[in-house]
């Protein structure tokens, strides 16, 4: 029976011992369930443990404790099981046979996902063509821009018809154009079935993308949601958009238990920021009775979620 | 697998040579390397001289061309393949065994191309049929340098720095020690010992045995010896990936490109 589960994570720990200084543990008890078909979020800052973790999913590092599958199969003591069903694309400009052209790099990478010659041409011409490099095929890879590329290493990471893709920072150095059609070309791979481990510190594209975002920090995953659910998690933390008010009823609000700012904004509207549960029925209670209807409540954005649990660091990219 | 390897190995060769620069700058240079050594012969006033280093220094070209895909070997790092290769379904060695065979093919081809115009200029008498035997046996020279150069580009796949550096020491290192300008006879026991475990040495003597007209027996013990010395490093080669790969998944050296 297939597994349901595309990634099962368990209690992984992971440290490194450089020579001659402290040991560093990049990844500390994550644990972490993707189920077949979904694109699941890594997000956090510079070394929160992304990238190592990712490196474990695909069999080129070890951890120290613990245990990870890739549909079922061990990534430590079944290799040769989980190796075939894996796709890696990483940001960037290297990955890639730069003197080759986009066909010789895919040609090359088919043979060594061990497919036929028919199979090998036949994937070839289908992902060139989904990547929407046909036209520059047989034009070396180094002629190509940073957009090119990484549709190519998309197209790489795909010709051993992968069910499970880690994408490690992949929209990484590209124009914004680029990145939306890379992410629809996500998208795209998700109606498949194929699952997607995206690791990012673009907050954006991981509410775009994911079905469900995971935040780590410091070798630690912090929170499992939706994005949706992730800014629900601080909701207590609502923001509540006036037009206007008089400055008695501002003074009068910055006086009501839970309230942490009240603040103009560049547009000229009020922003009253809470951080307390209730706190927001409150004031509204003193808006209305104000006679203020003109009233906008929202919830925190994934970017602020990522703010509040990591902290100002994590926006140090 | 090989072949696919083998073929991109080719394209990225190409991308570098030109058909012009390959013949006018190439093999310029292969033939004024074999002539330079035949001359010292020549000014020796000894044609046996002449040949003897005309020969050696054309089977070298042949085993330096091996030799050089240690640096191809070390630049999958550098261009960051290296950790895709490894989650790759197919093992690394076979890999870069595969991809370098392209420049053992060019070395071979230079070799024979040194030795079959050089030869003749120099009064190299090449006897008929028999030269043709040639071909493989500097087939097996290269092959074998490849082996040697595999096992060393394993060792040194973490410090890719130094690899010009290995490359050209062991280029000078196997034109000393491997009876190509120096008979093997010259060195001390141990010494020529040393020299018949490197790549090299049994296969040019072969190869010298069916130019001088040398016996069947002596030819097929040198071929013998060489295919030994070729499994031989081909093994360790084998065992030096499998160390350098397993060391890199547990002390996570095999880094990502990003």
């Amino acid at each position: 029976m297939p597994a349901m589960e595309a990634v099962v994570v368990e209690g992984i720990r992971r440290v490194f011992t450089p020579r001659k200084r402290e040991p560093v543990t990049a990844l500390d008890s994550v644990s972490l369930t993707i189920p077949v078909g979904e694109v699941h979020g890594l997000l956090g800052p510079n070394g929160a443990g992304k990238t190592t973790l990712v490196k474990i999913l695909s069999t080129v590092l070890l951890p120290t404790e613990g245990r990870a599958l890739v549909c079922g199969h061990d990534v430590v003591t079944e290799t040769k099981a989980v190796r075939p069903l894996i796709g890696i694309v990483f940001g960037g400009e290297r990955g890639l046979y730069t003197r080759l052209s986009a066909r010789q790099n895919l040609e090359y990478w088919g043979a060594l996902y061990r497919l036929s010659g028919p199979q090998i041409k036949e994937r070839t011409a289908m992902l060139l063509d989904r990547v929407g490099l046909t036209d520059r095929a047989d034009q070396r890879v180094e002629e190509f821009s940073r957009g090119m590329k990484q549709r190519l290493h998309l197209a790489r990471g795909l010709m051993g018809d992968a069910r499970v893709l880690f994408l490690d920072e992949p929209t990484t150095g590209m124009d914004p154009l680029a990145a939306r059609e890379f992410r629809k070309l996500v998208g795209d791979l998700q109606d498949e079935g194929r699952t997607i481990l995206l690791t990012t510190h673009d907050m954006v594209e991981a509410e775009t993308v994911c079905d469900r975002v995971s935040l780590i920090d410091r070798g630690r995953i912090l929170a499992t949601e939706t994005p949706r659910s992730l800014g629900s998690l601080i909701s207590r933390f609502q923001r509540i958009d006036i037009e206007d008010a008089p400055d008695a009823l501002l003074a009068q609000l910055k006086l009501v238990a839970g309230v942490s700012s009240v603040s103009p904004q560049a547009d000229g509207s009020i922003r009253i920021e809470v951080n307390e549960d209730g706190a927001t029925a409150l004031v509204l209670r003193h808006l209305v009775d104000a006679g203020i209807t003109s009233v906008k409540t929202s919830l925190p954005s994934l970017e602020e979620v990522y703010v509040q649990m990591i902290g100002e660091r994590g926006l140090v990219v | 697998m090989v072949w696919y390897a083998l073929v991109s190995g080719a394209n990225d060769y190409w991308a570098i040579w030109s058909a012009k620069s390959w013949v006018f700058g190439l093999q310029l240079r292969i033939f004024s390397q074999v002539s330079f050594f035949a001359l010292i012969g020549k000014l020796l006033r000894s044609d046996e001289q002449a040949h003897f280093f005309l020969v050696g220094n054309a089977v070298m070209v042949a085993a330096m061309g091996a030799t050089f895909a240690m640096n191809m070997t070390t630049a999958e790092r550098a261009n960051g393949t290296l950790s895709l290769l490894l989650a790759s379904p197919t093992r690394p060695v076979v890999v870069f065994a595969s991809r370098g065979l392209y420049v053992t093919a060019d070395g071979i081809l230079n070799g024979l191309l040194g030795l079959f115009i050089a030869g003749p200029l120099f009064g190299l008498h090449l006897p008929w049929p028999r030269i043709l035997l040639v071909v493989p046996l500097t087939l097996l020279v290269g092959i074998s340098a490849y082996c040697f150069s595999t096992f060393l580009a394993g060792v040194i796949i973490r410090q890719r720095e130094i690899t010009g550096l290995v490359v050209n020491a062991t280029i000078v290192t196997l034109m000393t020690l491997c009876g190509v300008n120096v008979p093997v006879s010259f060195y001390p026991t141990w010494l020529a010992w040393i020299s018949r475990c490197l790549p090299i040495t049994n296969g040019l003597e072969a190869i010298r045995d069916v130019i001088n007209g040398g016996s069947w027996s002596a030819v097929a013990a040198h071929t013998g010896a060489e295919l030994l010395v070729a499994s031989l490093w081909l093994t360790l080669a084998l065992g030096t990936f499998g160390r350098f790969m397993r060391a890199g998944q547990r002390d996570g050296s095999l880094e990502y490109a990003s």
